[in-house]
C-alpha cells in the first residue's frame, strides 16, 4: 500500500459497508422481482396451497383477457396525457417564474407546496373539489343536470384523475426545470439579444434547447411515475370506476392480487408491466436521450 | 433584465398567478371546508369562505378515529426510513468510490436499477417475501438439494418463517432499498477533490478515520437535502403501508385518512371531518418545506444530476 495510491485497498471493509445496504435490495427488490417472473410459469395457489408448472399459460389467459387489454389501454393514455401535461405546465410556470416580475419570487415558495401534501391526501382533496354534488362543479351541475358526473361517466373521472396528478406533480418538475433556466449564463441571453431575438423568440431559440437535458430527466421520471402513483389517486378518488374506467393497470394487479386471491394472473400482470417499464425506459434513453447535447 | 419586454413579463404575470390559483385553490377549500358544519356542507354545498368548527373538526378527529396513533405510525416510518437511507446509503456510496473494489460497477448498478421499478409496480411479490422473510432461504435450501440430505439426517427439513408484515420494520424496509439516496452520495463524492483523499492518506488517516473525520463533515448537506426528501417520500407513502398493515393501529396515517371516505358514491361523505383530518395529516410535511426548503430543493436538484 503506497500513499500515493487514490483508493483504499482494504478488501473485506468495502463488504461490510455494503452488505446491509445489499441484503435489503436482494431480499426487497430481486427476490420480489424473481418471484413475480417464476410465478407468471406456474399456476399458485393462495395461503400456500402448493403450486403447479403451467408454462404460458398464465400469459396466454392474461393476454386474452380483454380487462387486461383495456387497463393496460388506459394506463398509457393516462400515461400520455397526464405527464405531458405534468411536464408541460411546470415548463410554463418555470419560463414564467425565471423572469424578474414581482410574482416570481412568491410563486416559487407557493409552487412547492403540494411536494408536501401525499398522493392520498391529494386524492382525498379532489374527491372533495370535483364532488358532483358539493363540490366546485355542483353549481353548474344545478343549471345543466347530468353535465359533471364523475361518479357515472367514466371522462369525467379520468379527467379529475389527471388534474389531481398533475397537481401533486409541479413541484419536482418546477424546481427541476426553474433550476434548469436559471443555470443558462446570461451571456446567451445577451448574445442572443444583440443578434436581434426578441424575447419572446429566446425562449424557444435558448431557453428551451437549452433546458434540454433536464427535460428529458423530467419527462423520463414522470412516465414512471404516472404508471406507479396514480394508485393513491385511484384508490381515494374513483375505485376504478364508474364501471373499470378509471381501472389503470397497477390497481388491477391490486386487486386480482388481494381481492381476487388471483396470485398468478397478478404475478403474471406485473411481470408484463415491469417489462413494459424497462422497455419505456430503455426506448426513451435511445431515442431521445442520445439526440440531447448535454455540452454547454 | 436585458431590455423591456412588457408583453412578456405581463403574460409571466398572468401564468404565475394562475398557477398560484390552481396550487393555493384546492388548498384553501380544503381549509375552508375544514371550518365549517357538516350541516352546513349539505345546506350551502362547497364553503368559499371560513366558518368557525375547526376546533370541533379538529377534535372529532382525535376522538372518533385512529389518526393520533396512526401519526405516530407516519413518524415513526418516515423518521426511521430517512435515517436508515442516510446511513445505508453513506456507507454503499463510500465503498463504491473510495476502495479499490472490482465489484464496484456491478454493485452500482444492482442498486441504481432500484430505481427504476418502485415497491407499487412489485407489491404483490413484495408482500409475498415479508410474509415469509426466509423463503428465499428455504426456496434456496429446496432448490440445492440441502434440504433433502436435511430431512434425512434430522427427519424433517428446514422451513424457517418469519413475517414482518404488520410491524414498524415491515413497514419500511421494503421502502428504504432504493438506490437514490446511494447515488446521490456517489454524485457527491466524485466532485471532491482528489487531493483532499491523498493530503488524509499522507497524515495517516486510515478508511475508518477518512470517514468519519472527512467525509462525515462535508457531506452534512448532501445528508440534510436526502433526509428531508426521503421523510417526505416515507409520509406520504401509500400503497405499501396499506398491504403491509392489518390493523388499524398499525396503519400509517394517511392510509387512515383514506379509510375516511366511504366507498360507495351515493351520500356526501363529512367531508368537514375528512378535510379537518387531511390538514393535520399534511400539517407535519408541510412545516418542514416551510422550515426545510433550501434542503428540500437542493435535494431535489442533486438527485437529478
Amino acid at each position: 500500500m503506497t500513499s500515493e495510491s487514490t483508493l483504499f485497498s482494504n478488501r473485506w471493509l468495502p463488504i461490510l459497508l455494503v452488505a446491509p445496504f445489499m441484503l435489503l435490495i436482494v431480499l426487497f427488490f430481486y427476490v420480489p422481482i424473481f418471484q413475480a417472473f417464476y410465478w407468471s410459469f406456474f399456476l399458485e395457489q393462495p395461503f400456500g396451497g402448493g403450486s403447479m408448472f403451467v408454462g404460458l399459460d398464465n400469459f396466454a389467459r392474461v393476454l386474452s383477457d380483454r380487462e387486461f387489454w383495456q387497463a393496460g389501454w388506459r394506463t398509457i393514455i393516462f400515461m400520455v396525457t397526464a405527464s405531458s401535461l405534468a411536464v408541460l405546465i411546470p415548463l410554463i410556470l418555470a419560463v414564467a417564474a425565471d423572469r424578474k416580475v414581482r410574482l416570481s419570487l412568491p410563486a416559487r415558495n407557493v409552487l412547492v407546496w403540494p411536494k408536501g401534501v401525499a398522493g392520498a391526501s391529494i386524492g382525498v382533496v379532489f374527491a372533495f373539489v370535483f364532488n358532483p354534488f358539493v363540490g366546485i362543479l355542483a353549481p353548474l351541475n344545478k343549471a345543466f343536470p347530468g353535465i359533471w358526473a364523475p361518479g357515472i361517466d367514466g371522462t369525467d373521472a379520468f379527467i379529475t384523475l389527471i388534474a389531481a396528478h398533475v397537481w401533486g406533480g409541479i413541484p419536482f418538475n418546477f424546481v427541476i426545470l426553474l433550476a434548469g433556466l436559471q443555470s443558462i449564463p446570461r451571456t446567451m441571453h445577451q448574445a442572443a439579444a444583440m443578434d436581434g431575438a426578441g424575447p419572446w423568440r429566446r425562449i424557444f431559440d435558448v431557453q428551451l434547447p437549452l433546458i434540454m437535458p433536464q427535460l428529458f430527466l423530467t419527462l423520463v421520471l414522470e412516465f414512471t411515475e404516472s404508471v406507479t402513483s396514480a394508485f393513491a389517486l385511484i384508490d381515494t378518488i374513483t375505485h376504478g370506476g364508474p364501471g373499470g374506467a378509471t381501472t389503470l393497470l397497477v390497481y388491477k394487479i391490486y386487486k386480482d392480487g388481494f381481492s381476487g386471491y388471483d396470485l398468478s394472473g397478478a404475478s403474471t400482470q406485473t411481470a408484463i408491466l415491469m417489462i413494459f417499464v424497462i422497455l419505456l425506459t430503455a426506448a426513451q434513453f435511445v431515442f431521445l436521450g442520445r439526440r440531447i447535447n448535454y455540452e454547454r | 433584465m436585458i431590455e423591456n419586454a412588457r408583453s412578456l413579463n405581463i403574460a409571466a404575470s398572468l401564468i404565475l398567478l394562475i398557477g398560484m390559483l390552481y396550487i393555493l385553490g384546492p388548498l384553501y377549500l380544503t381549509l375552508a371546508t375544514a371550518t365549517q358544519s357538516y350541516e352546513f356542507l349539505l345546506r350551502n354545498g362547497l364553503a368559499w369562505y371560513p366558518g368557525d368548527q375547526f376546533l370541533n373538526n379538529v377534535a372529532r378527529i382525535f376522538t372518533e378515529t385512529r389518526i393520533p396513533i396512526q401519526m405516530l405510525n407516519s413518524l415513526a416510518v418516515a423518521f426511521s426510513l430517512a435515517i436508515a437511507t442516510c446511513v445505508l446509503s453513506f456507507l454503499s456510496a463510500y465503498a463504491i468510490v473510495y476502495f479499490r473494489i472490482r465489484w464496484a460497477g456491478i454493485a452500482f448498478a444492482l442498486i441504481l436499477a432500484t430505481i427504476m421499478l418502485p415497491v407499487d409496480i412489485r407489491v404483490i411479490t413484495t408482500y409475498q417475501v415479508a410474509s415469509n422473510v426466509f423463503s428465499p432461504v428455504n426456496a434456496l435450501l429446496d432448490v440445492t438439494g440441502l434440504n433433502g440430505l436435511i430431512a434425512e439426517a434430522f427427519g424433517a427439513p428446514v422451513q424457517l418463517e418469519l413475517s414482518v408484515l404488520n410491524t414498524h420494520f415491515g413497514l419500511i424496509a421494503p421502502l428504504v432499498a432504493h438506490g437514490t439516496g446511494t447515488f446521490l452520495f456517489r454524485q457527491f463524492f466524485l466532485t471532491l477533490p482528489k487531493d483532499l483523499f491523498k493530503a488524509a492518506r499522507m497524515d495517516g488517516a486510515g478508511p475508518v478515520r477518512f470517514m468519519f473525520d472527512i467525509l462525515l463533515p462535508l457531506s452534512r448537506t448532501s445528508f440534510a437535502a436526502l433526509f428531508v426528501l426521503t421523510f417526505l417520500s416515507g409520509w406520504t407513502q401509500y400503497l405499501w403501508p396499506l398491504v403491509a398493515s392489518s390493523t388499524p393501529d398499525m396503519q400509517t396515517a394517511l392510509v387512515g385518512l383514506a379509510r375516511l371516505l366511504p366507498d360507495s358514491d351515493g351520500e356526501v361523505p363529512d367531508f368537514p371531518m375528512i378535510m379537518a383530518g387531511a390538514v393535520i395529516v399534511s400539517l407535519v410535511p408541510l412545516l418542514m418545506i416551510a422550515l426545510l426548503q433550501r434542503y428540500l430543493v437542493q435535494g431535489l436538484v442533486l438527485s437529478e444530476k
